[in-house]
Parts: structure tokens; sequence; C-alpha cells
């Protein structure tokens, strides 16, 4: 075993090995190794060697042949990748689209439509050998010509993509290189030790399209995936078979049938009443009597989806970091998973370094309930007989009522919120400083979705030059440690960069994240082999009945 | 009515709802955020947006916009879809398919119902079963339909299980079992419904029962059910009938309650998510059919009043 590890040591580079050492030491559970392993690109002889034993292959225990029926919810728009941006969409292009690499709900990166991807030593540059024999639906031959084309079109300013407030900063048009057939090079505007996340399922528009794609996926959707399409109806739903040239092992269903819906109870009536087989993403508000029920299957998913309160560091008396930390104080955060999530969420420490991500420092402080403290930070603060402020926030899931709960615990200490909850669009508004609700306001609750890595949650929101600065936080330090988490190849330095992170935003307390709450898919009692992605895609070619 | 004054009308509506088009899209402007950002959502980026908008030319001055979408209309195009990128007449076609199955459903219960209802409380006027039907439909007509709806799910859906909770159903049902489905949600509309037409009904009848030629007819020795079938009624329900008519419209249009509580995709839900969305071509369509049904409707009911009542056939020429 020593020697197999040995020899594969040798033949590896100095960041696998650096990674090697970590999990020898035990700083690196196995779980965090196939994380780390797939995101650098580390070969299977030494994760094999590593963990005793060559990585597992997915087993297959269900029956081919079942139609597999699922409640989604109804997409808002056309099913475009390039501007798709709701979850029902999302869900919809991953039924037959593919990505390079796929992100699993634990983390991991798994090999996709590009088999390793391997960064250069400052990790500017990131080289990615495709699967060969990989057709598109309609027939026409996977290659990277594609896929500097699809990486293309999602970088440009001029297409209206939705992927280019992900890619900003990281990938411009022509930043994607064709070496050969089978391989492509990412230059990247600025090192990037996160970047195979930025192409992989987490980014759901960057599916794979054929280089002369003319923009008319909802047609066919001519994707390389498991299954084809068989019919798509818009705002009723979809059916797809499987897929007879799939490179992969061919789909266990024969059949997926999607049923629309626009209400959650719509989807529990029909999942009781044996109408579907599965309910892709379930809120726990109204599915509380579903989620209790011994007869469905609860498939949980720890995921980074959080809502952010913003406090403005510029004006007001949020201006005083003291009383923004004495509102963080008197929040009861297992209360409020408790209440909110029936306890499907997991604390937040004020900072967008979720449990689930593998370079969260563990070791700093929770932030706990402490009126005592909270007050005497008021007081100290000048504030002793308290302050009024206006919470501005949308009406979006738990969030008013999240709104009301931290009211209520605000007037703990004198501070008297006073709430303004509007509908999404006029909280957002132009999105723009001065013409937001979200960025004008003194105070407000944001919803942010789950992001396999931190970085967009680390800088758009709280960087000087963030595009969602609603905190109007500004400071270099933690502009500096972002850039160095950001650039970091190594688990170390982004776990060290991390703990700055943290600790830092505890002490300036900008925003306040209480929770991230927990992705939930339900299914039948007899359904298998459901595989939910980390940014609530749904995949079903390992899916039985019986 | 004759053809003239038909013309008059029908051209009167056309304007009508010209006026009416041009209100709803001025009203639009004023809701928050643009097409772009709808559809790329809240957190994209602003060149992204920009890009998109030019796309679907929503970056374009408001009365180019207006005047563009009516030109195409005039010309039998209701536009294209900002949110779908596809033709916006399929997506009305379904929704109003759907929403007239629903208003026929609770039509088929209500106007026969109320009617019988309303002539059976004239003609026992001040008993308890006048008083029930009088004061029971006046209070029903009082109950939103989001709390009836409710009621009547947990009652007849979930309790006694008779009828089907959801409005929809799998492609390839059958007809009966589609409009079993369609029970449920048309209960609350004809809670709503009944009192107003039964009132209406009663005092149509009321009114006829004390007229001079029921008390002509009756002294004449025509039998009470004649007198009741050929004098009474045909005059007693000309109110009724524009009430009916009224109220035809809003069962086509004005079901968004409904069509949420039961998950309905009708007209009403179809408006409502395109107002969200600030899908102004869905939205324009949407809102001009239901303008249409209403206008249209009370040209029926005229007509059919001119039909019953050859008076007011006569004043009118």
């Amino acid at each position: 075993m020593q020697d197999r590890l040995d020899r594969a040591r040798r033949a590896a580079g100095a960041l696998e090995n650096h990674v090697a050492d970590e999990f020898l030491a035990g700083r690196l559970s196995r779980r965090d190794l196939l994380r780390h392993a797939s995101r650098i690109g580390m070969g299977t002889a030494l994760i094999g060697a590593l963990a005793g034993a060559s990585p597992a292959r997915a087993t297959r225990t269900g029956k081919p042949g079942a139609t597999i029926r699922v409640a989604a919810q109804m997409p808002a728009g056309a099913i475009e990748p390039l501007t798709v941006s709701e979850s029902g969409g999302v869900m919809m292009l991953c039924q037959t689209g593919e990505f390079l690499i796929l992100s699993a709900s634990d983390l991991s990166l798994k090999p996709m439509l590009a088999l390793s991807w391997k960064p250069n030593a400052d990790g500017s540059v990131w080289t990615f050998s495709l699967r060969p024999g990989v057709k598109f639906h309609n027939g026409h031959i996977f290659t990277a010509a594609d896929v500097v084309a699809t990486m293309d079109r999602l970088c440009d300013p001029k297409q209206g993509s939705n992927a280019l407030s992900v890619m900003r900063g990281v990938l411009s048009p022509g930043g994607t290189k064709k070496i050969d057939d089978l391989t492509v090079r990412f230059e990247l505007e600025a090192p990037n030790g996160n970047f195979p996340y930025f192409v992989c399922s987490e980014n759901y528009n960057a599916i794979m399209l054929p280089a002369d794609y003319g923009g008319d996926f909802e047609k066919n959707f001519n994707g390389t995936g498991p299954f084809r399409l068989d019919r798509y109806t818009q705002k009723v739903g979809a059916s797809f078979v499987r897929n007879p040239t799939y490179w992969g092992q061919p789909a266990l269903p024969d059949r997926t049938e999607f049923s629309f819906y626009t209400d959650q109870q719509a989807e529990i009536l029909a999942l009781e009443d044996d109408q579907v087989d599965v309910i892709w993403q379930i809120s726990v508000q109204g599915a509380q009597g579903l989620i209790r029920d011994p007869d469905v299957k609860i498939i949980d998913i720890p995921a980074a989806t959080h809502r952010e309160v913003h406090m403005r560091c510029d004006a007001g008396p949020l201006a005083d970091r003291r009383v923004r930390q004495a509102i963080a104080l008197t929040l009861d955060r297992p209360g409020l998973i408790h209440g909110l999530f029936r306890g499907l969420a997991k604390p937040g420490n004020d900072s967008p370094f979720a449990p689930i991500y593998p370079s969260t420092d563990p070791t700093v402080p929770q932030r706990v309930k402490d009126l005592g403290k909270a007050r005497e930070l008021m007081h100290a603060a000048g504030h002793a007989d308290g302050i009024d402020v206006t919470l501005t926030t949308e009406r979006l899931q738990e969030i008013p009522d999240y709104a009301v709960l931290l009211q209520n615990a605000c007037a703990d200490i004198g501070v008297r919120l006073t709430l303004k909850i509007e509908d999404e669009a006029a909280y957002y508004g132009a999105a723009q400083p001065g013409r937001s609700d979200w960025l004008d306001s003194e105070m407000g609750i944001t919803d942010y979705g789950h992001r396999g890595v931190p970085n967009v949650s680390l800088g758009a929101p709280l960087c000087s030059n963030g595009a969602w600065n609603a905190a109007h936080f500004y400071n270099p330090t933690y502009d500096k440690l972002v850039a160095t988490y950001v650039a970091a190849l190594d688990l170390h330095t982004q776990r060290d960069a991390a703990r700055q992170i943290q600790t830092l935003l505890l002490e300036e307390t900008p925003v306040i994240i209480a929770y991230f709450y927990d992705f939930l898919v339900a299914t039948g009692p007899t359904v298998t082999g459901v595989n939910v992605g980390a940014i609530s895609q749904l995949f079903l070619q390992d899916a039985a009945i019986g | 009515m004759n053809a003239r004054l038909l013309a008059k009308r029908l051209t009167l509506s056309a304007i009508t709802l010209l006026l009416l088009s041009a209100v709803v899209f001025a009203a639009g402007q004023l809701l928050p955020g643009d097409v772009g950002r709808s559809i790329l959502g809240p957190l994209a980026d602003a060149r992204a947006v920009a890009a998109l908008n030019h796309q679907l030319g929503t970056d374009q001055p408001a009365l180019t916009m207006y005047l563009h979408w009516l030109g195409n209309l005039l010309r039998g195009d209701m536009g294209q879809s900002y949110a779908f990128r596809s033709p916006v007449a399929p997506f009305i076609g379904h929704a109003l398919l759907k929403s007239l199955a629903l208003a026929a459903m609770a039509a088929v219960i209500v106007v026969p119902t109320a009617i019988a209802a309303g002539v059976f409380a004239a003609l026992r006027v001040g008993s308890w079963q006048d008083r029930l039907i009088t004061l029971g439909g006046l209070s029903l007509t009082i109950v939103p339909e989001f709390v009836s709806g409710i009621i009547l799910i947990l009652i007849l859906g979930v309790w006694l299980r008779w009828l089907p909770i959801s409005a929809n159903t799998r492609p390839g049902t059958g007809v009966m079992e589609q409009a079993r489905h369609l029970i449920l949600p048309a209960l609350p509309l004809v809670l709503l419904l009944f009192g107003y037409i039964a009132r209406i009904a009663r005092a149509g009848m009321l009114d006829a029962l004390e007229s001079d030629y029921t008390r002509t007819a009756r002294l004449k020795g025509i039998s009470p059910s004649q007198v009741l079938l050929r004098h009474v009624l045909r005059n007693a329900l000309l109110p009724t009938i524009t009430v009916v008519a009224t109220q035809t419209s809003y069962l086509i249009g004005g079901l968004v309650v409904v069509e949420t509580l039961f998950r309905y995709q009708g007209i009403g839900s179809l408006i409502l998510t395109a107002a969200r969305d600030k899908d102004f071509p869905m939205l324009e369509a949407g809102i001009l059919v239901v303008g249409a049904a209403y206008v249209l409707s009370n040209v029926v009911a005229d007509l059919l009043i001119g039909v019953l009542d050859p008076r007011v056939a006569m004043s009118r020429r």
C-alpha cells in the first residue's frame, strides 16, 4: 500500500502532494480529500492510494424501464441556456444538457464532458482535456470548438448572458482557446484556485452547446445528455426519452415526464395522490406535513443558500459597528432554524463561509445570542435609548417571517425596526445604487442562492467595488483577504484566508447571515436513484421505481 | 337592435378596447423593474440586462413600443411574449379556453339554480324559504372566494374526498373527468354569484307578479302556470339577463383568486404572471381579450333583451 502511495506521489505535482500531506496529517477528511482532489484535477492513482482503495464506482440498484414523473416548478420563461435565471428553467436545462464538470451534492467535482483539468503554477491558466466520442442529440460531434463558442457566448457582454455576473473578472471572450479537438485552455483575467467551479454545473448557464447554436434550444433541447427531448409544451410540461447514443451508461428510465406547477401545495397533493413520483425542490414553509410523512422520502442536501441581512456601514446609526454587532447578538439562531426550517438548516456565523465549504474554518467561534453584551454595546455607542431603523426586504418564502422575528429580537435592545416588505421587482429595482431599494436601504434582507464556492458571495456583496454591496462596506483589508482567498490553489492558504475573513466579518458585522438552509426533494417511498445537483438540478438517469 | 345600431355598438366597443390598451400600457410603465432584469434575475450584470433589452426591443421609447405593438395587432398579430420568446396568441387561446371551461361550469350551476331560487322566493315572499334564500344568498356574496374556496377544499376535497382538489387534469383525460375536476373551483364562484342573481330574479319576479298585465292575465282566467310561464317569467328575467351578462365577463377575466387557489392556468392567472414579468405583449393581449369579452357580453345582453322585450328594440329605433 505504501509503495503504491509513494509511486503515486512521485508522479504527482506539488499541488497534489500538498493535498496529500493535508489528508495524511488529518487536516482533511476523506470527503474533503475527494472534493479538493477533484478541484485541482488530482490523478485517480493518487486518490486511490490515499483513500486505500480505488474510487468507488456508483452502483445502480434499480430496475430499468420506469417512467419517472416529476412535479416541477413552472419555468418563468423560454428555456434558453444563455438567459435562464430561475430554478424551473435551470432544472429543464440539465435534463438534456451537460457541463464540462458535474458538481455533486457534496460539492465534489466529477468529470462530465471534461475528463481532467489542471492549473498552471499560479492558477491563472487552466487546461481541460475533453471526453472523446461525445455526440449531441442531432449527431454533431462534441469538440473543443463547441467549448470555445459556448464560453465566449457566456462571457460576452453583448449577448445578454445571465452568466456574465459570475464570469466578470474571471474570464473574457477570447479567453477560451482551442488547443486541439479535445483540449481547451482557459486564460483567466486573474489567478483563480476555484476556477473549475465556474465551468461546472454550479454555473447553470454553462451547458455545452454546438458551436453553431442558433438560439433555438427550446425547439429540440439539443444537448449531449442521457435523455433527449420527446415533447416540451410551454407552461404545461415536458417529457424525455432515453438517448440511445449516450456516451456513458444508458439511462435506467425509459422515460421522464415533468408537469409544471406554480404552487407547492398542488405538488404535494399530486405526490400524495400518486400522480407524480418526485417533487423537485420543496420549501419547508407549507410542507411540514409532507416532511413528517413516513410514506415520503425526503432527500436533504446541505447547501449554502442563505439570507443576508445588510446594514449600511457608511451612514446613520448603523455606521457604528457596535450597533451592528449588538443587532447580530440578539438573534437566537438555533431557534430561527427550528422555527423557520424545522431544523433543516445550519447556523451561519455572519459570513458567507457556510459549514459545507471545506475552506470554512470551524474553529472561529460561533456568534450566539447575548442580550447583555448587546445592550452594553448599544450603551457604549450612545444609543441607550434605542434607535429607529427601517428594514426593507422582499416578499419571498420565509423572509417576511424572518423580518418579523428580527424585529422582535431587536426590540429587546431598543432597536425599533420598521418593516417595509415589497415585491421582488420593487425591492431590487434597477439593481443600481440610487435606483434600488435593495442597494439604497439602511437595512435589508436579500436572498442568495447556493454556490459551490463562496467566491461570488465574498466579492459582489462585500468587496469595496462589489456590484451588490448593499451594506456599503468598504474595507481594504477585507478586499485583500478575498483576493488572496480567490487566488489560492492550496487548501491551507484558503483556510488561512477564510479564518481571517470570518474573524474580520464578525468584528465589522456588515451583514448578518444567520442560517444556510438545505435543499429538499421529496419522492415516493419506492423511488430510488434520484440525484440532486448542488444547485437545484435534478439528474434522473439512475432513477428507478420499486 | 338593427344592423346600424349594432354597428354603432361594435364601433364604440372597439374604441373602448383601444383606450383600454393605452391605459394598460401606460400603467405597465409604472411597474418597477424592467423586462431584461425580470428575465435575467435581479443579480444579473447590467451590461447583460441592457443587451437583452436591446435584443427584445424593450429599450425603445414607450410610445414607439406601443405603436409598434398596435400596428401588429391591427394586422392580426398579437406579438411575441418577451419571457417565452414565442407568439402570444397560442398562450391566450389556451388560457381563454380553460377560463371559458371554468366559467361555463360555474354558469351552468349558478344561473339555473339562482334563477329558480329567486323565482321560488318571489312566489313565497315573506316565508322562511324566502328569507333563507335572500339572506343566505346575501351572506354568501360577501364571503371572498379565497375563504369559501379553502373551506370547500377542506370539506369536499380533503375530508370527504368527494371531489378532486386540483382543477388540472393530465393530458388525455376524458371530458367528464375534466368537468369533475372543475366542479370544486366553480363552487366558490357559484356561492359568490348565487345571492346576487337570485335577488335580481326575485325582484324582477315580484315586479312582474304585481304588474297590470299579470293581473289582467289572471282576470282573463289563464291558468296560474300559464301566467307564470308566458307573462311573468318573460318580463321578470330581463334585469336578470343583464346581470348574468355582466357576471359572465367577470367569470372569464376576474378569476385570478380562484385560478390561483386551484392552480388553474386560465386567463386571469396569465394576466397576473404577465404583469409580474412586465411581459407587455402578453399582458395587453390578455386584458384585451377580457375587455372584449366584457363589451361583447353586454352587446349580447342588449340583443337578448331586445328579443325578449320588443318594446326595448322599438324604443332604440
